[in-house]
């Protein structure tokens, strides 16, 4: 079975299509989300505190 | 892996069920709306009992209390991830079946009343400076998973919009056999996913923890040097 009637141009298509692909963006968008707070906090937790301490009294 | 089985449920359900005799294609919505709203009505649960298990240990044990506390708050994230989707996916369906985006159904009001209170639990957790936002986050988790029951039974106390269930509907529910793997395959790659993004929330509010506590340690050895 071929997927063209996927992106055919009545309603029911465009909108399982929609369904589908905004699930793959939500999850997906969240799923960036939560790496890059992965990499900030293994950046956050590698950084000595005395580098800010030196900055702070600069 | 996980990846591997929701695209495999994917093509299932695009290209192996059939075409519904009654709505067409456009009724392999249901094989993501479905399974994304059961499980948005399961991590609540999850968040629930967390909640429970922070308010236990809070001054028992406030280790294992951080640790329900990181469970809680990665639960509620991924709660109001799939009550999104549901709601979302429920809409554009809606519009092409009934000719509605929204209406003021039973089904529908509980479950956007769910979201908003899981949306309103993690706003008071990013914006309330109160020592106490914890426990009040965890007494607020607990009033919203009274939600999820009215939820799931909407659809059988209150005959509106919506359609009954699919499962346990009456007579003339129930899915066709051709359906069931596309359905069942969705439901547990969707799940597998729920709780990877579940423990790797976890990891990152376990990890602030960390470093939290690591920070208020070396000011208070900041300030008994000072003392000296």
């Amino acid at each position: 079975m071929k997927l063209s009637w996927l992106f055919g141009h009545s309603m029911e298509a465009r909108h399982l299509l929609y369904a589908y692909l905004s699930v793959w963006a939500i999850q997906g968008g969240y799923f960036v989300r939560l790496a890059l707070e992965w990499k900030r906090s293994s950046k956050d937790a590698s950084q000595p505190l005395s580098s800010t301490d030196a900055d702070q009294d600069l | 892996m996980t990846i591997g089985v929701i695209v495999y449920a994917t093509r299932l359900g695009l290209l192996l069920a059939p075409v519904d005799a009654l709505q067409g294609n456009v009724f392999r919505i249901f094989f993501y709306h479905v399974p994304t709203s059961m499980l948005s009505l399961l991590f609540p649960y999850v968040n629930f009992g967390a909640s429970l298990c922070y308010l236990f240990w809070r001054r028992r044990d406030p280790l294992k209390a951080l640790n329900a506390d990181a469970v809680a708050i990665s639960s509620a994230e991924v709660t109001v991830v799939y009550a999104s989707i549901c709601l979302w996916t429920g809409m554009l369906w809606g519009r092409v079946e009934w000719g509605l985006w929204w209406t003021w159904d039973a089904r529908l009001t509980s479950m956007l009343l769910l979201w908003l209170l899981y949306v309103s639990y993690l706003l008071l957790r990013r914006l309330s400076a109160t020592g106490q936002t914890h426990t009040l986050a965890a007494i607020l988790s607990v009033f919203a998973a009274i939600d999820v029951p009215i939820v799931y039974m909407s659809i059988q106390w209150w005959r509106t919009q919506h359609p009954a269930p699919v499962f346990g509907g009456g007579p003339d529910s129930g899915l066709d056999k051709s359906m069931y793997p596309a359905f069942v395959w969705n439901v547990v790659g969707w799940a597998m996913w729920g709780i990877f993004l579940l423990g790797f929330r976890y990891a990152i509010e376990r990890r602030r923890q960390a470093s939290e506590q690591d920070a208020a340690l070396k000011a208070i050895e900041a300030s008994l040097e000072m003392a000296k």
